[in-house]
């Protein structure tokens, strides 16, 4: 009973270890210089302005450290403010559970020269929010094996905010509109015919 | 229409009409006697209420009016949670925090606490089917209107008053309960009802879809999911439609046939009122039907988040496995209604009150595990589980409400039903609507919760049946007669107003289960029971 027992806790236990493997955030090195475009506190609008990153090898490194680098992938990451309250933005530790840097703005291979930028339009799909801008380095693995951001450890300085589209069409506002009436007149027409037939029928 | 008293709140006229203790018989025995010169594609009684149910016929007017009933609820149903899919999308593009999402699920349960009671004057007053079609077609501007939407503000609002029109679930009941006898009026309204509330699992798989479809078509996001809201729009406008066109209120046809029927005693509001809220039966089946209906409800609007956001699923992922929980009520809600029918014939009520809190207690005990699962399989196993267990529990309790009063029939399914919407809503508000308690710890403890709020069952105890722990009082005093008629004093006594009570406890009497012999006397053809 007790070899039973011992057993399933430990295949259970198995099981848990086997989720919770995974690169942390508190594990790698601030090893990549980035900067991007919007100053601090710029507002910036979806779908029209456009964002220029740019990332570099930091040389105050050991030489070799980025030895293992195969590909930079830079992201778009909420502040600690947008992450108020809205746990979907959660940022966790275990960077396979971690929530913080939703929108990808480019993959590029790996190059520790000065001139890696790319320029991007804001996608449309982007919330309203305040964010900053991180780059990962990504060993042959996929494995997170260093990072860099345009915001200090603390995430307070350096943020600047995206204002999104609404969504809404005049086109989309009309045709709502127009079905809508479409809808009570139908039901008050049918109303009153059915009452005048009533009644006709009942002078008869 | 003058000649019509609709007392506020009474005319839930037979919500679930489950008069008749044999709710599933569907052999109708020879005592009920037949019209014959009636021409009607099904074999009815003499009010012309159909004796047989044929699904798969549309044929005027009692099929086709189960078919119109049916459906116009479950319309509502998938717009009501048609949100709950999209959130998020939704959460984004309006900005909300996870108060704003949980205030918003809220809204859409509350409204209807209210509307379903006006429903039954609504329906007493000009008929089912205008009280259906009122509630689809004055809904479909409102849902069209979340184009407009633009803050948290205007997002619950908007739920808020698309929620109104779970009132369909009255029109629904009463309509059928006009439409079939009532010894088959709980399967019926058992299938009418889980059919209707699996509008809330379709739903999740319907606007995710839809939105999938109109992203590929080239909108952006954030107007994409605008426009998935016109389709549950454009299917209240048809629904209402084909309800007023191809619908009829009665089996005769006419609603003016109704306001002529002058034989037909209209009960009084504050006496009806009393005998509801005086009952204690009445608020332990207010409580309970919160945690199996209101969980229900609750479910419908976080599980695809759930999903979403635990699992790192897809979109349409999330509702497809969000979908298959309203599903369920296809077959799990009619199963808790027979499972109740079952367990009555051989223990009687005893039974039925045993069943309530089995399924109950289990669907709260597989909520728990949902909330501890940390696999997405074993997630989604006990989410099916807790789904027969919570929707069984629905059909089970709807089983013992139509004994609890036979005056207040209507008043206390209503409130049962409201019970429902407030334990949705009070789930919804405590366990997730704020940053104290994660998803997942929200569900754990909303099944804790379950389980707890279930015990009162046990407390539910009738003199001449018994309860799940005590066996009917050997006092011969307590009778099925003594029981129902209670509800009536002397001079109504004196003026006859209590047959109808009589008749039902003589019919009730099959409740005692296998050991009583029952002889059942014929059901006189006006017995149609009338609380308006």
């Amino acid at each position: 009973m007790a070899r039973a027992a011992l057993l399933v806790s430990s295949i259970l236990l198995s099981c848990l270890v086997a989720t919770s493997y995974g690169a942390t955030f508190s594990s790698l090195m601030r090893t990549l210089v980035v900067t991007a475009s919007p100053a601090a506190g710029q507002v910036v609008k979806s779908g029209e302005d456009k964002i220029t990153v740019s990332w570099s090898y930091n040389n105050t490194f050991a030489r070799g450290t980025d030895s293992t680098y195969k590909t930079i992938k830079v992201k778009l990451c909420y502040a600690p403010i947008s992450q108020v309250d809205r746990a979907w933005r959660k940022t966790v530790d275990d960077l396979s559970k971690d929530k913080t840097c939703q929108f990808n703005i480019v993959t590029k291979p790996y190059n520790p020269s000065n001139n890696n930028t790319f320029t991007w339009t804001v996608e449309r799909d982007t919330p309203t929010a305040t964010y900053f801008v991180r780059a990962y380095a990504y060993n042959s693995a996929e494995e997170e094996v260093g990072f860099g951001q345009t915001t200090d450890s603390h995430k307070t300085t350096n943020l600047f905010e995206v204002h999104a589209i609404s969504g809404r069409h005049t086109s989309l506002d009309i045709a709502s509109i127009c079905f809508s009436a479409f809808s009570v007149v139908s039901l008050f027409g049918f109303f009153f015919i059915e009452k005048r037939k009533a009644k006709a029928s009942q002078q008869k | 229409m003058a000649d019509i008293e609709a007392p506020f709140g009474s005319s839930m006229h037979g919500v679930t009409g489950r008069e008749q203790s044999f709710a599933f018989s569907v052999a109708t025995p020879e005592t009920v006697p037949a019209e014959t010169s009636a021409n009607f594609a099904l074999p009815v009684d003499s009010e012309h209420r159909a004796k047989e149910i044929k699904i798969f016929s549309f044929a005027q007017p009692h099929m086709r009016s189960f078919h119109l009933a049916w459906i116009s609820f479950f319309t509502c149903f998938i717009s009501t949670f048609a949100a709950a899919p999209l959130v998020p999308i939704i959460r984004d593009n309006l900005d909300l925090t996870r108060a704003d999402i949980g205030n918003a699920g809220v809204a859409s349960v509350s409204g209807s606490i209210f509307s379903r009671l006006v429903m039954g004057v609504v329906c007493d007053l000009i008929g089912p089917r205008y009280g259906c079609a009122f509630v689809n077609l004055l809904v479909a501007p409102v849902v069209f209107s979340v184009a407009f939407v633009s803050s948290a503000e205007g997002y619950i609002a908007v739920r808020f008053m698309i929620g109104f029109s779970l009132a369909t679930f009255v029109s629904c009941q009463y309509w059928t309960s006009i439409m079939f006898n009532s010894k088959i009026i709980g399967l019926v309204n058992g299938v009418a009802a889980g059919w209707g509330d699996m509008g809330g699992g379709v739903t999740q798989l319907l606007m995710p879809f839809l939105f999938q479809l109109i992203k590929m078509l080239g909108a952006t996001p954030f107007t994409a999911w605008r426009i998935a809201f016109f389709i549950p729009g454009w299917l209240h406008i048809i629904t209402g439609i084909m309800v007023l066109t191809l619908g009829q209120d009665l089996p005769d046809g006419n609603l003016s046939t109704l306001q002529k029927r002058g034989d037909v005693h209209k009960d009084k509001f504050a006496k009806v009122f009393r005998h509801a809220v005086t009952n204690y039966r009445t608020w332990i089946f207010f409580l309970i039907y919160g945690f199996s209906m209101g969980v229900e409800l609750c479910i419908n609007n976080v599980i695809a988040e759930y999903f979403f956001d635990r699992f790192n699923l897809k979109l349409h992922t999330a509702g497809i496995i969000a979908a298959s929980f309203g599903m369920a009520n296809f077959a799990a809600r009619p199963f808790g209604g027979f499972a109740s029918d079952f367990a009555a014939r051989k223990f009687g009520m005893r039974g039925r009150l045993w069943v309530l809190w089995i399924v109950q207690t289990l669907g709260g005990v597989f909520c728990i595990w949902l909330g501890r699962a940390n696999s997405l399989p074993l997630a989604i196993l006990a989410m099916i589980l807790f789904s027969i267990g919570a929707q069984a529990a629905c059909g089970a309790a709807y089983g013992i409400i139509p004994f609890i009063s036979r005056r207040s029939l209507g008043l206390i399914s209503g409130l049962t039903g409201a019970g429902g919407n407030f334990g949705g809503g009070l789930t919804q508000l405590v366990f997730f609507s704020s940053s104290t308690f994660s998803t997942a710890t929200g569900l754990t403890w909303m099944g804790v919760m379950a389980v707890a709020c279930t015990l009162p069952v046990a407390l539910v105890h009738f003199p001449q049946w018994g309860s799940m722990f005590f066996a009917a009082s050997k006092d011969a005093k307590y009778s099925e007669e003594y029981y129902y008629e209670s509800e009536w004093n002397e001079d109504e006594k004196q003026r006859g107003l209590h047959h109808g009570s009589l008749k039902f406890a003589e019919n009730s009497r099959s409740e005692r289960g296998k050991r009583q012999v029952i002889a059942l006397a014929a059901t006189p053809p006006h017995s149609t029971p009338n609380h308006g």
